[in-house]
């Protein structure tokens, strides 16, 4: 990628659009389903038009993850939703395969063409790491799946469900599952993060091709997704804690700017720190991965620091808005919706530290 | 990108890494390191041989230029260096003051009669030069300094107290900031000066610490300084400061410091089966992250001046973030470590040779040293994010 594409993406997610991108896919309390469920036609063509920019600039096709993590804090600062980081894994876990009969699909994707949607977890409690227990069926035509995924993220549009789960073996399986078959009944759901998230249901649903064990590659497919979140939340923390700034050099208060008093802009500051090492964090570990160096444990790691940063700033920017943080009108509540969800979308901090700890042992110190 | 690898190093470094590595690990510096930790009460780390067998292969100073007694080599090696030494137990105090900081400001701005005078002596480990800056009066706020340099014919002579210093006792120069013209505005008309420290005229008296090393009082009391001994230009100081401090400042340091007493806590925690309970384990997985987060921070600083591309307000971040987290690393020591952890070098029988108690007496130093971590904040708060 370079370095004028990653301007013009910048440019996308930046301070301009920021405003309207974070409020993409907003829906009124309660809308799970329904007409009000549909996103406002303005909306709508705000998020295609974005989702053709992607495309235009490249940002689907096949990236080191050095230049993946750059996009992701761009797109996490923008509190940038769409089943674009689903999308990235889902074809990662695809294309580390090597079945070829995927090959179409991830032509399309590379083009921004098609959208695939992750589902894994069986339910809220259980990570991403463990996968939910997937049932393979054997039909005349080629196979089936069954089960439950609660938590998939935009599953309505994306043409194809990626779906990991733990076979009869208990070893983790991958199924490709077109989303219009029939046995695939997706619910919408109603979240604090007001994202487009769906409970699918799968009753013996026709799987595209074959069923292939994953059980080598989704660790590290698990591990670079984990970067990547790490380094959206990096950058949603950096935003939250840009637009608690703001606010607080336009608000007077005791005859003088917020900003002038030292105990909020010294938190600001420790937290605008935390931010860019979290950053340069994620850069780091991506660049190991595209060393080819075994990244779970790290991964883990930044993750971990990315989610619980991402929930404090996100926090403290609220606070620091006063009530008027706790209203609608303002964009520092999106933040903490959002945190709510992302920072353990891809495993909860406690999770992850278990992971990590149990890898450590292995993990050289970075010296 | 320019072709190294980012948080990584170039085969080049790792294959200096190698090196230096292997030089710390022979057995003569080893048992150098032993025998420092081992130093009875009073007695300092000062002219240490590993820094004359490092400043024989140019590797004390591997930035500075081959003709100064360095090697030629840019700001990752020099960081390689420092994080090497202190991971190895070596102390760090000699090399920061003697080449982070002194040598610093003479390449920088030192005139070449100065640099061949006092570069390749400090390169090679057989100097100390140390750094007079703070004042009872005038700590992180340098610009509230009293030390006066009085016009004297062709020169000056400085009158003053300078507190806080270390390794002035050893030191053969001292950086000494002195006021030469009495402004309104506080920045105005401070100059540096090169101050023999084996010089009538300059009293050194020992401040005990909570540490094993002390500082000192220097009392300067008419030293003749000339022309020749400006470091700079007369009344330029503030911003010779203010613009080379921040070169040292890229947590690389601090980094190492608590990366070398985690991996003590983990490796107790291993000896005692503690890291099999995870009330232990996460916590440690934790502040472990924290130090690979520092870590990468810290490299990016690295990178940015090898690049000549200095970024201030991510130094400052880098510090700031670094030495934030001794404090806890020191709490999981004593969690971890128990009442072992408190018992001294000299007690005979610590499990680590007393290397997380005396941890836990400089715990409170690198918070304070290199500027605090209050100033840090201001300076993010200030530049990055137009607040105060």
């Amino acid at each position: 990628m370079t370095t004028a594409v990653l301007d013009e993406l910048r440019e996308l997610f930046g301070q301009e659009l920021a405003p309207v991108l974070r409020r993409l896919g907003e829906r009124p309390r309660g809308a799970a389903d329904g007409p009000a469920a549909r996103l406002g036609e303005e909306d709508a063509g705000t998020r295609d038009a974005v989702w053709a920019t992607l495309a235009e600039l490249g940002a689907f096709g096949p990236h080191r993850e050095a230049e993946r993590v750059a996009i992701a804090e761009l797109m996490g600062a923008a509190l940038y939703q769409s089943p674009y980081a689903d999308t990235v894994t889902a074809a990662a876990l695809l294309a580390a395969t090597g079945d070829p009969a995927y090959g179409p699909l991830l032509d399309e994707a590379a083009r921004g063409a098609a959208a695939v949607a992750l589902a894994v977890r069986e339910d809220g409690l259980s990570g991403p790491a463990r996968p939910g227990p997937l049932t393979v069926h054997r039909e005349a035509d080629g196979y089936a799946v069954s089960g439950r995924r609660p938590f998939t993220a935009f599953a309505a549009d994306c043409g194809h469900l990626a779906v990991v789960g733990a076979g009869s073996d208990g070893e983790p399986v991958l199924a490709l599952v077109p989303r219009e078959r029939p046995g695939v009944r997706l619910t919408r759901r109603d979240d604090i993060g007001r994202g487009d998230l769906y409970a699918v249901e799968l009753d013996r649903a026709a799987v595209s091709g074959a069923v292939h064990p994953v059980g080598a590659l989704w660790p590290a497919v698990l591990a670079a997704a984990r970067v990547r979140q790490a380094a959206a939340l990096a950058g949603a923390a950096r935003a939250a804690v840009e637009l608690a700034a703001e606010r607080l050099r336009s608000r007077q208060a005791f005859g003088q700017p917020l900003a002038r008093q030292q105990a909020p802009a010294h938190r600001l500051a420790a937290l605008a720190a935390e931010a860019a090492t979290a950053a340069a964090f994620a850069r780091s570990v991506a660049a190991a991965a595209d060393r080819g160096e075994d990244v779970r444990a790290t991964a883990a790691q930044v993750l971990y620091l990315a989610g619980d940063l991402a929930r404090r700033a996100a926090a403290e920017s609220v606070h620091l808005h006063g009530a008027h943080g706790m209203t609608e009108a303002c964009d520092a509540q999106l933040f903490l919706r959002r945190a709510a969800v992302d920072s353990q979308w891809l495993g909860t901090g406690t999770e992850l530290l278990r992971e990590a700890a149990a890898l450590l042992s292995d993990t050289p110190n970075p010296r | 990108m320019t072709g190294r690898h980012p948080g990584g190093l170039t085969p080049a470094e790792e294959e200096f890494r190698g090196r230096v590595r292997a030089l710390l690990a022979e057995d003569r510096v080893r048992a150098l390191a032993d025998e420092i930790a081992a130093y009875p009460p009073g007695t300092e780390a000062t002219h240490l041989p590993v820094h004359r067998w490092l400043g024989e292969r140019g590797w004390l100073a591997p930035n500075w230029p081959q003709e100064y007694g360095g090697a030629g080599l840019g700001a990752a090696e020099a960081a390689i260096v420092t994080e090497e030494m202190t991971l190895a137990g070596i102390p760090d105090d000699v090399h920061v003051l003697s080449i982070d900081i002194v040598g610093r400001f003479l390449l920088e701005v030192g005139t070449e009669e100065q640099k061949k005078r006092h570069l390749p002596a400090l390169a090679a480990g057989e100097e100390i030069a140390t750094v007079l800056f703070t004042e009872p009066d005038a700590g992180s706020d340098l610009s509230a300094l009293r030390t006066t340099a009085r016009r004297d014919g062709d020169g000056w002579r400085l009158y003053g107290r300078k507190i806080y210093n270390m390794k002035s006792q050893y030191g053969e120069v001292a950086l000494c900031a002195a006021r030469t013209t009495e402004s309104p505005v506080a920045m105005h008309g401070i100059t540096l000066f090169l101050l023999p420290l084996r010089s009538p005229g300059v009293h050194v008296e020992p401040v005990p610490t909570l540490c094993n090393d002390r500082f000192n009082l220097v009392v300067i009391d008419g030293v003749r300084l000339t022309e020749a001994d400006v470091l700079g230009e007369v009344d330029n100081g503030w911003a010779l400061m203010n613009d080379l401090l921040q070169l040292e400042r890229t947590g690389v340091d601090f980094h190492a410091k608590a990366r070398r007493l985690l991996d003590l806590v983990t490796e107790r925690a291993a000896a005692t089966g503690r890291l099999a309970d995870p009330a232990y384990a996460l916590p440690l997985a934790a502040l472990d992250a924290r130090l690979r987060a520092g870590h990468a921070m810290a490299w990016q600083q690295v990178r940015n001046l090898g690049a000549g591309s200095p970024d201030p307000v991510g130094s400052a971040m880098a510090k700031w973030y670094v030495t934030e987290q001794i404090r806890p690393v020191l709490d999981l020591a004593l969690e971890v470590c128990g009442l072992e952890a408190a018992l001294t070098a000299w007690d005979g029988a610590a499990p680590d040779g007393g290397v997380l108690e005396a941890g836990l007496r400089m715990g409170p130093s690198h918070r304070l040293a290199s500027g605090t971590s209050e100033v840090m904040l201001t300076l993010i708060a200030t530049n990055a994010l137009g607040l105060l």
